[in-house]
């Protein structure tokens, strides 16, 4: 790990959105985490004060003396509120692909090595939650954030941070990961019927409807639907076996992003992403086309989310 | 949730307030006691029962209701009862009104400046230590309110180890903060409990028991030897006065510039007293004070007085010499020294005459009238009889029982009808040693009269007529052990084992009134006078080394706990994982770092590809990492032995 130059460390933005994207994962240290009074903090500064002042109208030595011990005090929290996040490693998890307007989650895993207890730990990205990590233990939080738009979506900083144990400082450490997941457009609300497309294509070899006619066996591949799994023969132990319909008669849908209606890019790109996945719902082999862009039909997971990342990116 | 509703919290805040204002009780108005425990009490019951907390309007007749009472006992804004007052009732009246954690923060904050006014009425060391313990339960519900699971008594162990971890630092802080004398602000003049001092005047024939008590007095510690028992006579007022019956102060001190120059000889005796807390300006110093601090001055008779204000406990330092001249007699000593109400009856007449007061020289005189008091049938007793009408002659000739008021007065009386100038002095004599702190403790009880004598060529000479009568009194002090209970004094030790059960009680007595004069000297007296000596006594002149002093220290107490606090995580980790690490490590100086899903073999494989002089090494080392971590039968030698290879292993 390389070691920022003073003028780096002097930053102010360091202190507020951290430092510069650093490969995960990452342990909480001096150079991470930042400590300033709280308002409370400061209150207890000034409760300090006010004893001082009647220790010297009164000149009463053990007043001085408790004032003291509570000024102390307030120093010494400096270290004990430090070590509430010191030491801990954060490394970012998977995050999930969504659809425009969705939260994003991104899961974070907090994993502390030391024998203390992390009491009341604060962690934001846009909406803050409460966790508590005990000695010698790892926790995983999911951390949402708004998407608007599709394409890829980079979360902001992560924001751990304590006020353990006293309340009187708060300790926190932004810390940028590399939090980022696709965002696909958001799905039209209009049910409208799959494309026409006109005969050329369908003369290519491919209808326009899926067929329910019992073509053959294959064997199962990753991404096949569920439904389609011929469970008898599994049954028997004779392994998986993909039923597959169609031929030359049965019809195939394609979707293509010339013949989806919409005003403009992002609405024909919205009802190309409502026919994806009621194609995907209803189990049924599709050809996706954008331009720029030929997937031959197909059905399964996988596809789906070729065609999603299509979408999401085009 | 909302941390303001939090039960755990609740009960512990509330308790730790209960026990912050209950100290209290004897010094405010127990209208305000009672009051104030009546909402707590009420906001106690409501944790459970929250729909019986006041809504607004009940809370601002309460309001109302906490000023009406402040109004009635009111005492001035300022100022230590009615500052103590208003905090209390604030207190009480917030605790009404808990809606947000801001409000927890602002009851404990204000707890803290109740816990502190204690500190204004009662100083002991006792006290010391409750509020210390209390301060420890407000942390604990800070802690509380801090931590995800409010739990008391992990809460009170946190705050426990933050208070240890703090008090090295305030006691740096105590030391080396400089104390500024604050403005003698007649606003803050508070009025105190003072004890009962040593009378201005006398009247011995009116007193037919002398209340004695153990209250303390002062303390003297000495710097070298002890004066021995017979000299330790402590000075207080000297009364020349008489009407026949009472014996009091001159007014006329003027005589003071004209007084002759004080001659003293023998040995110096330096030490320090320290003064309770009194009515009068009287600072008992060894007869005869010499050298004294500025803030004293010594009267015309004497005796010290101080220019502060007395009802604060002071130190002073002193020296004193026991071997004195005061020389030649003034004027005005003469005539108030001889002074008589009326011409001494013939009866008294006689006596001086029998004891040759007319006719020999004044010292054989007084030898005469000691061996009188001592063979006649004179008995020195605290409960004499009354003698109303001529106390001096009812004394000399019909009751003859008296303490040393009487002895003293008698004997200034026959000096002064043999025209030879005396005087009383009255003090304190004595006083008890303490064995473990090696100081004397002069108490109440050891007040005393004695008599004054000038004689020519020697001053002014102290004569104890009490000496003569009880001279186990001036050698040993009354024993205030015994007094206390039974009234009478005695001498001679009951039983045995009573002496020993009484000698157990005295010591375990001495040990406490140690700690306490220690407190109250390092602790309580620590003004900037004592400051000052005890840093030069480090070697600490001015304020710049001090300065140094200071942050050197809590430098040196940061960094101490810092690596307490931070460093310790270290050595908790799994043993066989921090070997490992730490041949991970070094490896990684050779640009070998292992990834993060990289298994130990992975890695010891493409270590052996860089570094193939040392495969065996890193092979074995990998084995006994994979057997001690995942492998059924490992024994600790297997540790031992890895921790060895490790060390051992260099590139």
């Amino acid at each position: 790990m390389n070691i920022p130059s003073l003028k780096k460390r002097l930053q102010l933005s360091r202190f507020f959105s951290g430092e510069k994207t650093i490969v995960t994962p990452i342990t909480l240290n001096q150079r991470r985490v930042f400590i300033l009074p709280t308002h409370r903090g400061l209150n207890f500064a000034l409760l300090t004060a006010l004893l001082l002042l009647i220790a010297f109208v009164y000149n009463n030595n053990l007043i001085y003396l408790l004032a003291f011990l509570l000024s102390s005090v307030f120093f010494i929290t400096i270290l004990h509120t430090y070590r509430s996040l010191a030491g801990l490693v954060l490394q970012e998890g998977q995050a999930k692909a969504v659809f425009a307007g969705e939260a994003a989650g991104f899961d974070i895993h907090i994993n502390n090595p030391l024998t203390i207890d992390r009491q009341y730990l604060h962690i934001v990205l846009e909406e803050g939650q409460y966790l508590s990590v005990k000695a010698l233990s790892n926790v995983t939080v999911t951390l949402y954030s708004a998407t608007q738009k599709r394409g890829w979506h980079t979360a902001g900083t992560v924001t751990l941070s304590s006020t353990y144990p006293l309340g009187l400082f708060r300790a926190w450490s932004p810390i940028r990961f590399n939090l980022k997941t696709l965002v696909y457009p958001k799905p039209s609300a209009l049910e409208l019927p799959f494309p026409e497309v006109p005969s050329e294509q369908a003369q290519q070899g491919f209808s326009l409807k899926e067929g329910d006619e019992f073509h053959g066996l294959k064997s199962y591949e990753p991404g096949d639907p569920i439904k389609h799994i011929y469970w008898k023969a599994f049954a028997k132990g004779q392994g998986l076996f993909s039923k597959q319909f169609g031929g030359e008669n049965s019809a195939q849908i394609w979707l293509d992003y010339n013949y989806a209606p919409g005003h403009d890019t992002e609405e024909r790109l919205s009802q190309m992403c409502r026919w994806v996945i009621d194609a995907e719902r209803l189990g049924l082999a599709f050809g996706f086309s954008l331009p720029g862009l030929k997937l031959p039909p197909d059905s399964g997971l996988l596809h789906t989310r070729k065609c999603l990342e299509a979408l999401a990116l085009f | 949730m909302n941390i303001a509703q939090n039960k755990n919290i609740l009960i512990f805040l509330l308790a730790s307030i209960g026990l912050i204002v209950f100290p209290h009780i004897a010094n405010i108005p127990i209208s305000f006691f009672i009051f104030f425990y009546f909402l707590l009490g009420w906001r106690f019951i409501s944790i459970w029962k929250p729909t019986w907390l006041p809504n607004k309007l009940l809370v601002f007749l309460l309001t109302a209701l906490g000023i009406a009472l402040y109004y009635s006992e009111f005492q001035g804004i300022f100022g230590r009862d009615a500052g103590t007052r208003l905090f209390i009732t604030a207190l009480g009246l917030k605790l009404m009104e808990i809606k947000t954690g801001r409000d927890l923060y602002l009851i404990t904050y204000l707890a803290f400046i109740v816990a502190a006014s204690q500190f204004l009425y009662e100083q002991s060391l006792l006290m010391g230590a409750y509020i210390l313990f209390v301060s420890c339960v407000l942390l604990a519900t800070l802690v509380t309110i801090n931590s995800s699971k409010p739990e008391a008594l992990v809460a009170l162990k946190t705050a426990g180890l933050i208070i240890v971890q703090s008090l090295p630092m305030a006691v740096i802080l105590f030391v080396f903060v400089p104390r500024l004398e604050a403005p003698k602000w007649a606003l803050f003049n508070e009025p105190r409990q003072t004890k009962m001092g040593l009378p201005d005047s006398m009247e011995p024939g009116s007193i037919s028991d002398l209340g004695m008590s153990d209250e303390l007095v002062f303390r003297v510690k000495f710097k070298g030897a002890l004066p021995p028992p017979r000299q330790r006579y402590w000075r207080g007022p000297v009364l020349s006065y008489t009407d026949g019956k009472k014996w009091s102060q001159v007014s006329n001190m003027r005589f003071g510039r004209y007084l002759d120059k004080l001659v003293l000889k023998g040995q110096p005796y330096q030490y320090t007293l320290l003064m309770e807390p009194q009515n009068r300006p009287w600072v008992f110093a060894l007869d005869m004070p010499a050298e004294f601090s500025q803030t004293l001055r010594r009267n015309a008779h004497y005796q010290l007085i101080t220019q502060e204000n007395p009802n604060i406990r002071a130190e002073y330092s002193l020296t004193s010499y026991t071997d004195y001249n005061t020389g030649y007699l003034t004027r005005t000593e003469l005539k108030d020294t001889t002074q008589l109400p009326s011409p001494p009856s013939s009866k008294i007449d006689q006596l001086v005459k029998q004891l040759h007061g007319f006719d020999s020289p004044q010292e054989q005189f007084i030898q005469q009238l000691l061996n009188h008091f001592r063979k006649e049938d004179f008995h020195y007793t605290l409960t004499p009889p009354l003698m109303e009408e001529n106390p001096i002659e009812t004394f000399l000739f019909e009751t003859r029982r008296g303490f040393c008021s009487h002895y003293a007065a008698a004997f200034v009386y026959l000096m002064r009808a043999a025209h030879i100038p005396a005087r009383v002095v009255t003090g304190y004599q004595g006083g008890e040693l303490n064995q473990t702190g090696d100081f004397l403790e002069i108490r109440q009880a050891d007040a005393h009269a004695w008599a004054e004598v000038w004689l020519e060529h020697k001053g002014w000479v102290r004569f104890d007529p009490t000496a003569a009568i009880a001279p186990e009194r001036i050698e040993r002090g009354i024993d205030t052990d015994q007094l206390v209970p039974g009234g009478a004094i005695s001498y001679a030790p009951t039983s045995a084992a009573a002496q020993e059960a009484l000698n157990w009680l005295k010591q375990t007595r001495q040990l406490w009134s140690t700690i306490d004069y220690k407190w109250q000297r390092w602790v309580i007296n620590y003004d900037n006078k004592n400051q000052a000596s005890f840093l030069s006594s480090l070697g600490i002149a001015d304020i710049k080394t001090m300065v140094y002093w200071m942050v050197g220290t809590i430098a040196a107490i940061t960094a101490l706990l810092s690596w307490i606090l931070l460093y310790q995580k270290q050595k908790t980790i799994d043993p066989i994982m921090r070997t490992y690490n730490r041949f991970c490590k070094k490896l990684a100086k050779r640009g070998l770092i292992r990834g993060n899903s990289e298994g130990a073999k992975d890695f010891a494989a493409r270590a052996n590809q860089t570094l193939p002089e040392h495969a065996s090494t890193i092979n074995h080392i990998t084995a006994l990492f994979i057997k001690l971590r995942y492998g059924k039968n490992a024994r600790p030698e297997d540790l031992a032995l890895f921790n060895r290879r490790v060390g051992k292993f260099k590139i």
